[in-house]
Order: C-alpha cells, then sequence, then structure tokens
C-alpha cells in the first residue's frame, strides 16, 4: 500500500512529487491552502508561495483573524494559562462550548486550586452563554449568564456599561443582576476573560476586549484566547514574521499583499482565480472548503484523510505524533517542541514540500 | 581565496589604526599583508572607508514582541517592490528577511535583539534564523521571575543565584542577560501602577534596587562577558534623570549598561515641566567608569514602541499614536506594543531628540557610548545613517534645530555643542566597543584573525548616503552587498554564551516547574530537533 496517488490510483511518493511539481509550476497564479502545519510546514508553504506568486490562507483564518481584527484596530490584554492558572481569582468565560475548542482548558486552569500567586482566595467564575449543563467546575463557584450566541455581543455591552456606571435599558431586575456581576469583577485582583474566536465574532471580541480594558482602570484584568484549529496561531506567528502579515496574502505583484476578503482561500477557488491548489491538512485532514470540483489539486494530509479522488494526494505525517514538530501550545501561549509521539517515516509537510520544490522546472525562479 | 581591499582609508579603532592601508582576508578571516603571493579578487578601496563590520548592540529584531506588533500594525510595513532573484521575501516589510538586508546594506553585520522572554526563547531563535546575512543573538530578560525573588526573599547563595542566571542562560541559547524595570512588572500584576528604584514588590518585599543589584553580582560571577543590561525604573517621566543618577550611584562599582537612557535624561524645568537633563546624565556617566550606555536617539518618524515594561506601556495606552496596542501578562515577565509618532512640532519629541544627541555629544569617551536608537521604539534602524550625519555634522544639527519648536532652543544644551564625531568615533563606537561590551575578540575589528566582516563606505560629503548604501560589505570574507544592493543572501550564526555552573540547579529548576506549572521544564527549552538544520551556534567565550 503506497501512501501517494493520483486521481485515486496509488502510485509512488516519489512519481506523486514529480507531478505535484508539474501541476503547481504551471499554474499563473496558485493557491497555497489548509496550512494546517506545524511551524517548519508553514514556513516551506509560505517559501513555496512567494516562490510561485501564489498565495496562501488557513483553514482556519476566519478565527484567527476574528481575534487579529479586534488587535489591529483597538486593544487587547492577554496573558498566558499559567499566569491564569497561577494568579487568576476571577475567571470570566464567555460563549459555549470552550472545552470543545480546548479539551484540556479546565484541566490546565485548574480552577479548583486557591490561585499560587496575587489574591490566594477561592477562585470565582462567571461564564456567559454556556451550553445547557455546561457551566460545572468541580470544586468552583460559578455563576451563569444565559445567552445565545446572537446575544453575547448586547450582554457584554450592558455589562460593560455597568462596569463603567453608565445606564442600561434593562429592567431593574436585570440591571441589578448585571451590577452584582459588574462589582464581582471589579472586586476581582487579577481577573482573567477567556473565550474562543471559533464561536464568536469580531465584533464580539472587541466588546469583550474592551470590557478588559476598561476593568483594567482601577484593577487588573486581561485575557486567554483560545487559539484556532490546525496549527493556526503558530501558522499565524510565522506567516508575521515572514511577511509581515498573517495568512490571507497573495505575491502576485512579487511582494506580499494582504487582504482578507482577496486572498480567501474558498473565494480564490470559487471565483476561477486560483488556477490550481495545494491544500494542506496534516493534523486531521480536514478537506478543502470550496465547491469547484476541477481545480487541479495537490493535497498533503494527515493518514486517513477522505480524499476525493481527484489530483495528486500525498499522505503526511501529523505533527508531533509522527515527527518533531514545533507548534504553538496552548498550554503555555508559545511555540514549543512536541517530540514525536509515535515515530513513523511518513515525510513532514515541510518534507514534501521540500521534495516538490525540487522538481520544479527550470522556469520556476528560485 | 585571497581577497585584498586595495588602497582604502581603514578606520580600525581597535587596532589604532586610521589611515591609507590594504586589507587582506583569506577563508573567512583576516590576514596579515602576504608578501609575495597575488590575491585571487581584488577590490579597489581608493577613497572608500574600510571599516569592520558595524554591530548593534540593542535593536528589537525578533520575538514575540516585535511579532505582535507587525500583526498589531499591517498598515505600516506595506512592501512595494518585487524581490530580487534569489532573495525570498528580502522586500516583505518588516520581515526578518527585510530586517538582514537592511542592515547588511549599511554596513551592519552583527546585531543584538536585546529582550527574550525566557519561555518564548524558541520563537526568537525561530525568528533569527529567519534573518539572512547577518551574525545576531539576544539578551534574555529576568529580574521579574519568581524563582529569582523566591531565592532573594530566601537570602540564599550569590552562587546559588549565579547558578540560575547560568541555567536560564544555557536553556535559552542566549548572550546576556537583561534586566527590565526590576520588579516592575510582577508588581504590575498587582495592580502596582508607578515603580521606582526603592519601591518593593509586593509579597516579596524586595526593592527594584536589590533585584537589580543581586543580577548584576550574579552576571559578573557567570564570567560572561556582557554586563547586566538595565533598563532601568521610570523610563520616559519627567525629572527621570534622578532615577538614573541614583540608579549608577547604587551600581555598586560593578559592571553595568544602561539601556536607550535618552529616555532617562529628562528634567522639569520650564513651563511644560520637561527639560533635557543630559548635560547632569553625561556627567555623571563619564565620572563612573564601570557604566556603559547606549542612548536610544529618537528620531522624528513613525514607530511603535516594544516593551518589556509593562507597567510602563500600561501608563502609556492613552497615549498610543493610533490609539490601539497589546499589554501582556507573561509568565515571570510582561511586554507592551504601542505605536507612536514622534513629531518635530512635538514639545515633548523635540526634547527627546535634542537630549539624545546631547548625550552622544557630551559624552567624549566613544567606548562608553553607544550608538542605539532602540529600534524601532526610538527610530527605526534605517534612520542611523541620518543619526550618524547628525553626530558628524554641527551645521546639519543647526538645521534641524532651526525646524524645533523655539521654546525646546532654551530647554537644551544642543545649539551650543560644536562637537563633530570623527570616522574613528564612530567606528570606535558602532564596532570596536560593541566587541569590547559583548566579549567578542574577533569582531568589530580588522586584525588578523579576526572574523572578516567588512563593511566599504564610498567616501562622500553625504555622510548619510554613504552610510546608508555601503559600496562594499563582506559578510565572513564573501561579498554579500554592492553598491548598497545584496548580492547574495547567505545567513549567518547566532552567537550564545555557555557559562559553567553547578548542575544541580537543573533539578531543582525541573522540580519547581513540576509543582508550580504542572508541566515539564523542558517544554521551554530551546533544543536542537526545534531548530532548522542549518541554524548554526557561535559560542563567546567566558572570562577565564
Amino acid at each position: 500500500m503506497t501512501d501517494a496517488s493520483l486521481d485515486g490510483r496509488s502510485i509512488p511518493r516519489e512519481d506523486a512529487y514529480a507531478h505535484a511539481a508539474r501541476i503547481l509550476g504551471a499554474a499563473h497564479f496558485p493557491l497555497v491552502a489548509g496550512l494546517g502545519a506545524d511551524v517548519a510546514g508553514a514556513r516551506a508553504a509560505i517559501l513555496l508561495a512567494e516562490r510561485l506568486r501564489g498565495a496562501f490562507d488557513h483553514l482556519a483564518s476566519r478565527d484567527a483573524l476574528a481575534d487579529l481584527d479586534v488587535l489591529r484596530s483597538s486593544s487587547m490584554f492577554v496573558t498566558t494559562p499559567n499566569e491564569a492558572r497561577l494568579r487568576s481569582d476571577f475567571i470570566l468565560l464567555v460563549g459555549a462550548g470552550l472545552s470543545s475548542y480546548w479539551p484540556a482548558m479546565f484541566d490546565r486552569l485548574a480552577l479548583h486550586e486557591p490561585p499560587r500567586f496575587g489574591a490566594q482566595s477561592r477562585r470565582r467564575a462567571l461564564w456567559i452563554g454556556p451550553k445547557r449543563g455546561e457551566a460545572h467546575i468541580d470544586g468552583v463557584d460559578i455563576d451563569t449568564i444565559a445567552a445565545a450566541s446572537h446575544e453575547l455581543p448586547g450582554v457584554l455591552a450592558a455589562l460593560r456599561a455597568r462596569v463603567g456606571g453608565r445606564p442600561v435599558a434593562l429592567g431593574d431586575a436585570a440591571t441589578k443582576k448585571l451590577d452584582a456581576h459588574a462589582s464581582a469583577m471589579k472586586a476581582a485582583q487579577f481577573g482573567v476573560a477567556v473565550w474562543a474566536a471559533e464561536n464568536l465574532d469580531a465584533l464580539t471580541i472587541e466588546m469583550l476586549c474592551g470590557l478588559v480594558a476598561d476593568l483594567n482602570a482601577a484593577t487588573r484584568f486581561t485575557g486567554v484566547p483560545i487559539g484556532a484549529r490546525s496549527g493556526a496561531t503558530g501558522v499565524v506567528q510565522a506567516s508575521g514574521w515572514m511577511t509581515g502579515f498573517p495568512p490571507r496574502t497573495g505575491f502576485g505583484r512579487g511582494y506580499p499583499e494582504h487582504d482578507t476578503w482577496r486572498f480567501d482561500a474558498r473565494r480564490l477557488v470559487d471565483s476561477n482565480e486560483a488556477d490550481a491548489a495545494l491544500w494542506i491538512s496534516a493534523y486531521d485532514g480536514e478537506p478543502p472548503p470550496w465547491r469547484r470540483a476541477d481545480l487541479p489539486l495537490v493535497t498533503l494530509a494527515a493518514a486517513g484523510a477522505k480524499a476525493d479522488g481527484r489530483g495528486v494526494f500525498i499522505t503526511v505525517g501529523c505533527p508531533g505524533r509522527d515527527h518533531d514538530a514545533v507548534d504553538f501550545a496552548q498550554e503555555t501561549s508559545s511555540l514549543v517542541l512536541r517530540k514525536a509521539s509515535a515515530p513513523s517515516k511518513l515525510p513532514s509537510v515541510a518534507d514534501a514540500i521540500g521534495a516538490i520544490g525540487a522538481r520544479f522546472s527550470e522556469d520556476v525562479p528560485c | 581565496m585571497l581577497t585584498c581591499l586595495r588602497g582604502g582609508h581603514v578606520v580600525d579603532p581597535a587596532n589604532g589604526v586610521d589611515g591609507v592601508r590594504d586589507v587582506y582576508f583569506e577563508d573567512g578571516r583576516v590576514v596579515a599583508a602576504t608578501a609575495g603571493r597575488k590575491p585571487d579578487a581584488e577590490y579597489n578601496a581608493a577613497g572608500h572607508i574600510v571599516m569592520a563590520g558595524a554591530i548593534d548592540i540593542h535593536s528589537h529584531i525578533a520575538g514575540g514582541g516585535v511579532n505582535t506588533a507587525r500583526l498589531l500594525l499591517p498598515e505600516t510595513h506595506r512592501g512595494h517592490r518585487p524581490r530580487p532573484s534569489g532573495a525570498p521575501l528580502s522586500t516583505a516589510g518588516w520581515s526578518t528577511f527585510e530586517t538582514g538586508r537592511l542592515y547588511a546594506q549599511m554596513g551592519y553585520t552583527t546585531v543584538i535583539e536585546p529582550a527574550i522572554s525566557a519561555h518564548h526563547a524558541l520563537h526568537a531563535h525561530l525568528e533569527l534564523a529567519d534573518i539572512p546575512i547577518i551574525d545576531k543573538g539576544f539578551l534574555t530578560v529576568l529580574g521579574n521571575d519568581d524563582f529569582l525573588l523566591q531565592a532573594l526573599r530566601r537570602r540564599e547563595s550569590p552562587a546559588a543565584v549565579a547558578d540560575y542566571v547560568a541555567a536560564t542562560l544555557e536553556a535559552t541559547r542566549a548572550l546576556g542577560v537583561k534586566c527590565v524595570n526590576a520588579g516592575g512588572a510582577e508588581a504590575f500584576k498587582e495592580n502596582v501602577r508607578s515603580f521606582a528604584l526603592d519601591d518593593v514588590v509586593p509579597q516579596y518585599g524586595l526593592s527594584s534596587r536589590q533585584i537589580f543589584q543581586t543580577l548584576q553580582q550574579a552576571v559578573v560571577a557567570t564570567k560572561i562577558r556582557h554586563p547586566l543590561h538595565l533598563h532601568m525604573n521610570n523610563l520616559g517621566l519627567p525629572g527621570n534623570v534622578e532615577t538614573a543618577l541614583a540608579t549608577i550611584d547604587a551600581s555598586q562599582g560593578l559592571p553595568l549598561h544602561l539601556a536607550h537612557v535618552q529616555f532617562y535624561s529628562y528634567g522639569k524645568e520650564g513651563k511644560n515641566g520637561f527639560s533635557s537633563a543630559a548635560a547632569q546624565f553625561a556627567e555623571k556617566i563619564a565620572a563612573n567608569k564601570n557604566v556603559t550606555v547606549d542612548v536610544g536617539q529618537v528620531m522624528f518618524a513613525d514607530i511603535v514602541t516594544i516593551s518589556s515594561d509593562v507597567l510602563r506601556q500600561y501608563n502609556s495606552l492613552g497615549a498610543a499614536r493610533p490609539k490601539k496596542g497589546v499589554i501582556f501578562d507573561g509568565d515571570h515577565n510582561g511586554a507592551g506594543v504601542l505605536p507612536y509618532s514622534y513629531r518635530v512640532s512635538d514639545f515633548f519629541n523635540a526634547v527627546q531628540w535634542a537630549a539624545g544627541l546631547e548625550l552622544f555629544l557630551l559624552i567624549d569617551d566613544p567606548t562608553r557610548v553607544f550608538f542605539t536608537t532602540d529600534h524601532p521604539n526610538g527610530a527605526p534602524f534605517t534612520t542611523y545613517p541620518e543619526v550618524f550625519a547628525l553626530l558628524m555634522s554641527a551645521d546639519m544639527r543647526a538645521q534641524w534645530l532651526s525646524r524645533l519648536p523655539a521654546e525646546v532652543l532654551e530647554l537644551t544644551n544642543l545649539p551650543s555643542i560644536k562637537r563633530e564625531y570623527t570616522f574613528y568615533e564612530i567606528a570606535t563606537m558602532t564596532r570596536a566597543a560593541p566587541a569590547h561590551l559583548y566579549g567578542f575578540e574577533d569582531r568589530g575589528q580588522l586584525g588578523p584573525g579576526a572574523v572578516a566582516d567588512v563593511a566599504v563606505y564610498k567616501l562622500q560629503s553625504n555622510r548619510a548616503g554613504m552610510f546608508r548604501n555601503a559600496a562594499y560589505v563582506f559578510k565572513d570574507g564573501e561579498l554579500v552587498v554592492r553598491d548598497g544592493v545584496v548580492e547574495r543572501y547567505s545567513f549567518g550564526k547566532t552567537l550564545r554564551v555557555r557559562p559553567e555552573y553547578d548542575r544541580a540547579i537543573d533539578q531543582r529548576l525541573d522540580a519547581y516547574y513540576d509543582d508550580l506549572y504542572g508541566l515539564p521544564r523542558s517544554l521551554f527549552e530551546v533544543s536542537d530537533a526545534a531548530l532548522p538544520r542549518s541554524y548554526a551556534f557561535a559560542e563567546v567565550a567566558c572570562r577565564s
């Protein structure tokens, strides 16, 4: 059984690299998308996009850009999960299903233990908009404000208004309840808000970050964003130092241009602007989001990915499982080395891109 | 391959050279003139100034803070021209690739990033790995870390503290230690909003003075060459020259480097309560030979401030231009990233600009005052050529002064200072002295055995133009820049120290991480497996 195929037929991996080089090398405006990769894979992919004067996007750009939009248009207070674990005396959880975006979250934040630094008192928690039955953490006093996801901006805005002592158009009982939450937050010595951009939009995040900033007028409050899936945060970092910009960046003019609409992978494909694509999804084999079926396609994906039988498919190792990999670690808010948990001979994304890049015809510049 | 630079005016203060002569190098090193051997390559350097490659001792070029600034300000660094063949991403605005190219074009061949948090060391190395041409290295920030503060509170032995410092340098693969507003980031987490030299960190009962003094001693004990690199308290505040003077008084006669001192040279005179106190500061520096400083010159430009002084950055949030920023409470550390714009019409900015030049010009020992803009905090490093020109020309300074708000002229001594830097002094400040400051035996000079990092500038009256585009730059003996254009896209080395220490501290630290974070300490260490295979380190020897 080979781990590469062409239009659904198994072929030797070396042949697959050669086919991939032909497809990408012949394109006028190739797209490097998915980008579900470790830092080395992202680095190779971005250099490839630059070399081919194509564009690159990440499969979770929508979520990563929701946080970045707030960052680059207003302000953000952030901390590490370590500080949240060791110092927070108040946790503000925003949105449903947080632990599905970060399964180890409650284990890591250890909210049931008293903080080691600062107030060292029993922690309090407020969860705005949890799923039914979700807002229960053993050993933690946890208040909730029920809110559907579309109600979150309104709730956060009202809470922010009351923190700032401004009026809200709510009844007395509702205002009183909000005031109690506002007072609890203001009484915190080191509060931490936790959210996942995957289920929030930029305006909600902006309101939340505004609330956090306002609380700093009198006490300390900060935030822990839960990063987007498939290595997005690490890819954003590598993209940042390599090009100055996050993904959704193109090189058509020979230098990087960042445009979140223009270089959206799905739009580039479905509008026919991109004439070939390299789809990378090394963590879980997530499929591409576009509808167009006739696009010349090269896929680098984890074993078990559902190949739809078109184009070149090359199985790559999962970062941190099949091979050592540098990834952004949610638990430390930093880039770390993940040692291979089940080393295999599968190529990494960087290996595969290196092999493809070595097979371009001479018309492709270096 | 033997290369000869023929007939240039060689300015090499480390070897006392200031005159026309030939420079030879072979296999990446400078060699003595070899009688009878014909060079394989020869460059006519007549009419040119030949110096060793410049060394930047303090420039924020890599790491989480810099990258946050890139992502915060996409509007400020758009590229505008395609990159040349063979030099990927070298025109991508503010990318690591562009950073290496722009430095090399100015004849800089070694640049030190001064502020990396220990837990983000790997990130910094990955960015350094993508900076082409130049050699680089970084300082690890200590002074707000619980392990250290606990050790001080428990009055542990100086040897234990030195072991901890050395172990941290080893784990992060750094070149030295920086301390930023000692205790201030920790105090800010406890909602302290101002933090001076004798203020005490809550919970620990330690003053900023005690923390920096202990680190100063520990750095000496590790035998690494670079002294403690200190970012003092009260950065940017009116009257903060008093803090700077008190810090020098507290320096115990031990080596101490004070970073970007322009930001600490302010008095409270005048109707705005803000004036230059550079003269007073310069006198103090001159009298304390254990102290070195870098200036952190301000230039009138749009910039971004990237600082581990999170308390100070928080207090500046309202003054950001444009109004946005990031405030980060890190693991035993902090950082703030805020854009700003220095304007020639702004009274305060004009005083800052003048105070920086005063420091350069009033400290008459170029071996103890270093050339920085605290890039990008005071100005981007791309303004260096203009700053060199200002130092070398009183006329040019007079022209600039004429554009400043009139009241500024009464609050600075700059108009009365006629000193003009010579090439010899420029080379001292940017080559010989930085090599000494970091213990680089074979850099910053052109004696036999030195690394063949060489910058050749075409002599011209337009000093800024001269320094902006070197005629030739050689890195490890290879021609990398010709007429200000990068010709060869090589990758340099990362400089680090490896002090000896009692490894028992590693076990203690392992246990500390397990207990405190519930995470293995190895998760935060920099290992070879995490770095690109091509990434190369060079070790800077400790004192014997």
